[in-house]
């Protein structure tokens, strides 16, 4: 049974992914909150423990990417999930940088959501290609880039950060097999079809790509330590 | 030891002091003589006379020959060298030192052809001296030359020379350097009046007329000054002469010229009645000199002299005057005081020389007139300094008025890269507002109708939503969508529509290859191609009631090739012409691509090949 926190400003989406949640057998509805303030509020309070957090990125007092950084410093087991209505590639890149391992459409249905959530605690992220190409031009290291990446675009850019040490960093950020996948998958392949392709478990594929997630969000906080310290703020 | 040698060295240099001024009381002047005159056509006349021996004074308009006779006795026969210094001895000599001839000039029987205007120096062997000695001159005087005779200073040579050289100084050098310096303010001015015009004080743009005048005025100077300096003409003297009074007529009157132009005199008419009047009197001096020189009537050139100096002298009252007053033109005083010390040199001159001779000493004139030729080079420079100061301002304000300019510039540039962002925008703005009625919009209208018909069911309705919030998402995917990156536009597509195909139950078969980005479709022409695929899928899904779709996209060599392959029903793309397909014709036309149906029962391809 995972504890499941839905944060929405909307209350009738509120209602709908708290239902949604509820009327999961494997899934129980810790909270359902509107405001930033009252999520905080919630999550400080020690008495609560919590496995996802299912947050609107709009809040009217606040970003939902605030409430995930603090959520996932106050409770890191918990696995914070971003409800997204396009699931445009800035958002979810944002979200993902500040820790959320997933995303739900708001125009999913109930099914699709608990199964999201299920998916994620099992292991699953999902991504969309357009995230997978940037992920891939932001990070992608030289080295498989030179060997047999299946797709080459012309303005794919150097990693964006452009010092000595960055290009270290993102030699070491993905794997050649990470790099790998989110080829195929900017490409159009589906997880199972990679798994098949490349002589995988689904599991592993899908695993790729969560502990991808987890990276992109440790790397940013590094990356904006780096800043900070490069800029004389620690 | 040393101490001896300096008592002696002591005692030998006051030894040579008492003896220098020994030999200092030894030179003599000699200033009585006896003369015996000998006037043209007269017979002589002894007489005792004092030096010096002012001719035209004793003899006014007569030429004659003198015969001066000094006898002067020496404590002792000399063995050294001695020397006999003459401050003036005119016009033409012979020089007796006890009956031996010690040096001549000119010819004393031809009256008018020679002058001797300089010192003499003349060495004498000490052994043509003895104790009693006799000195003979005979000097020969043309008639208003002023010849004559000053006194004379014998001696040993170191004592006579230390007499000589100041005056060889003042009355040689010193004009030599008059010429030289007039000659030079002469050339400086002509080229400055051929090479630098300038805004003449009356506003015209023109050449500066004072710099003409100053260099003929300093042109005649040197002229007369140098005349002064020659011995022997290379004219007749009589007619030579006649030149150099002109001469000093033509320098007077350019002086004037030259004042009038400094103190920028604004009148003119009657600038112009002063040049005729100068004029005339410059042209009047021909016949004057003529008449004082050649035919010996010295009064007329010495009425025009008059004439002359009168000019002057009202002139520089007038100046005076000028220079005085507050607004006084720049230069004017320096030039009053030029004039005013020329003016009182030039009548101490003629006192000198006409009214009461008692020397035979310089003409001041001759060295007072260089103030004018300061008071050019003073204009020069501080036009120059002005012109030099414009410069500098000038170049000031061009700086500022090219920053001025660049600022307008960047300013015009920021205006241009403004409106080319505004143009971008109206742009991006009409390619959204097309999308969003051929997307969203138009269903959105469409839920609307089936709604308000009430002849659609809840599954169309939600159908028709899907749609449109699908097609709200692919628009925003094509924002960010690389211009012609195919692969990422299909890998979208399929991530945006694979739910619904799973939802109708259709298996989705994806042989997409990694495709080179084509660079010739733009933003709009992505948006144009995603409306035709999402067209083409949407198609299968809705009415194809097909099992398996597939989709393909291959690089060929003339571009790339999109498939979408189904195994529906199919239908017949000749006879029933559908809405769907017009509009996919449409939209690939408009981005030149090449659409082709092909539909039978069990498949349906569409095929677009872009190149």
């Amino acid at each position: 049974m995972w504890r499941v926190l839905v944060v929405e400003d909307d209350a009738g989406m509120r209602e709908f992914f708290a239902a949604s949640v509820a009327r999961c057998a494997d899934l129980k509805l810790a909270g359902s909150v509107g405001t930033l303030a009252e999520a905080r509020a919630w999550l400080d309070d020690p008495g609560n423990i919590l496995d996802v957090l299912l947050t609107d990125l709009g809040l009217p007092d606040g970003s939902g990417l605030e409430l995930i950084r603090h959520c996932v410093a106050l409770h890191p087991r918990c696995e914070p999930l971003v409800i997204s209505m396009f699931g445009d590639e800035d958002n979810v890149l944002a979200s993902i940088e500040a820790g959320a391992l997933g995303y739900i459409h708001k125009d999913s249905t109930p099914d699709d959501i608990a199964q999201t959530i299920l998916d994620m605690r099992g292991g699953a992220s999902p991504i969309s290609p357009m995230i997978a190409r940037r992920v891939l031009s932001k990070y992608r290291s030289d080295r498989v880039d030179a060997a047999d990446t299946p797709l080459r675009r012309a303005d794919d850019a150097p990693p964006v950060d452009g010092d000595n040490s960055g290009a270290v960093r993102s030699h070491s950020l993905l794997s050649a097999r990470e790099q790998e996948v989110l080829a195929y998958i900017a490409r159009g392949f589906s997880y199972a079809e990679i798994a098949g392709l490349q002589g995988l478990s689904m599991h592993t594929v899908q695993s790729h790509i969560k502990n991808l997630y987890a990276k992109l969000s440790v790397h940013s906080r590094s990356e904006a330590v780096f800043e900070a310290t490069r800029m004389g703020l620690i | 030891m040393s101490r001896l040698r300096c008592y002696r060295s002591f005692w030998i240099a006051c030894w040579l002091l008492v003896l220098s001024l020994g030999v200092q009381a030894q030179a003599l002047v000699l200033h009585r003589a006896d003369v015996t005159i000998m006037l043209q056509g007269q017979s002589p006349r002894q007489t005792t006379a004092s030096l010096p021996y002012l001719w035209d004074a004793q003899h006014r308009g007569q030429s004659g020959v003198a015969v001066f006779d000094m006898t002067f006795t020496l404590e002792a026969v000399p063995t050294d060298m001695y020397g006999l210094s003459i401050a003036k001895i005119s016009n033409g000599y012979e020089i007796y030192l006890n009956d031996v001839l010690l040096d001549r000039f000119g010819d004393l029987s031809q009256h008018q052809v020679t002058d001797s205007k300089l010192p003499r120096w003349i060495a004498v062997r000490p052994d043509l001296l003895a104790k009693a000695n006799r000195l003979r001159i005979v000097l020969r005087a043309d008639a208003g030359r002023q010849g004559g005779l000053s006194t004379l200073t014998l001696g040993p040579q170191v004592v006579v020379e230390s007499i000589h050289q100041p005056l060889w100084r003042w009355r040689v050098l010193g004009r030599l350097f008059v010429v030289v310096f007039s000659a030079l303010i002469g050339v400086v001015g002509l080229v400055l009046w051929l090479t630098q015009p300038a805004v003449r004080p009356d506003g015209t743009w023109g050449r500066d007329p004072i710099y003409l005048y100053s260099a003929l005025a300093e042109s005649f100077w040197v002229f007369r000054v140098a005349d002064s300096l020659m011995e022997s003409a290379p004219l007749p003297l009589a007619w030579w002469s006649v030149a150099s009074s002109v001469a000093v007529g033509a320098w007077g009157c350019l002086t004037v010229l030259f004042c009038v132009g400094v103190i920028a005199w604004r009148r003119p008419p009657r600038t112009l009645a002063l040049r005729r009047y100068l004029l005339t009197l410059v042209v009047a001096g021909v016949p004057a000199g003529i008449a004082g020189w050649v035919y010996g009537v010295p009064w007329v050139l010495t009425g025009w002299y008059a004439v002359l100096a009168l000019t002057f002298l009202v002139f520089a009252g007038y100046v005076l005057w000028h220079a005085v007053g507050r607004q006084a033109p720049q230069h004017s005083r320096l030039l009053a005081a030029a004039i005013l010390a020329n003016v009182a040199v030039g009548l101490l001159d003629l006192y000198r020389l006409r009214i009461e001779p008692s020397t035979v000493g310089s003409t001041g004139l001759y060295f007072s007139s260089v103030l004018f030729g300061l008071v050019t080079a003073a204009i020069v420079l501080t036009r120059f300094r002005a012109a030099s100061a414009q410069v500098l301002e000038l170049n000031a304000s061009l700086a500022q008025r090219v920053a001025v300019k660049e600022a307008e510039l960047a300013r015009s540039y920021q205006r241009l890269a403004q409106s080319a962002q505004e143009q971008a925008r109206s742009v991006e703005r009409s390619r959204i507002l097309r999308d969003m009625h051929d997307g969203v919009g138009s269903h959105i209208s469409t839920a609307i109708r089936q709604l308000q018909s009430g002849k659609a069911s809840d599954a169309e309705v939600l159908q028709t939503l899907r749609d449109s919030l699908d097609q709200l998402k692919l628009s925003i995917d094509a924002m960010t969508l690389a211009p012609g990156d195919i692969t990422t536009l299909l890998a979208n597509l399929r991530y945006r529509l694979e739910p619904r195909l799973k939802a109708c139950g259709i298996e989705l078969e994806w042989a997409v290859d990694g495709l080179a980005p084509l660079s010739r479709l733009d933003a709009d022409a992505m948006r144009q191609l995603q409306f035709m695929l999402f067209e083409a899928i949407s198609n299968v899904m809705q009415h194809a009631r097909a099992s398996r779709l597939r989709i393909e996209a291959q690089q060929t060599a003339q571009g790339v090739r999109i498939g979408v392959v189904d195994n529906g029903s199919g239908f017949d793309a000749a006879q029933t012409p559908r809405r769907g397909l017009r509009l996919m014709q449409e939209r690939a036309t408009s981005i030149g691509a090449q659409l082709q149906v092909h539909s039978r029962a069990g498949q349906t391809a569409i095929e677009i090949a872009l190149a």
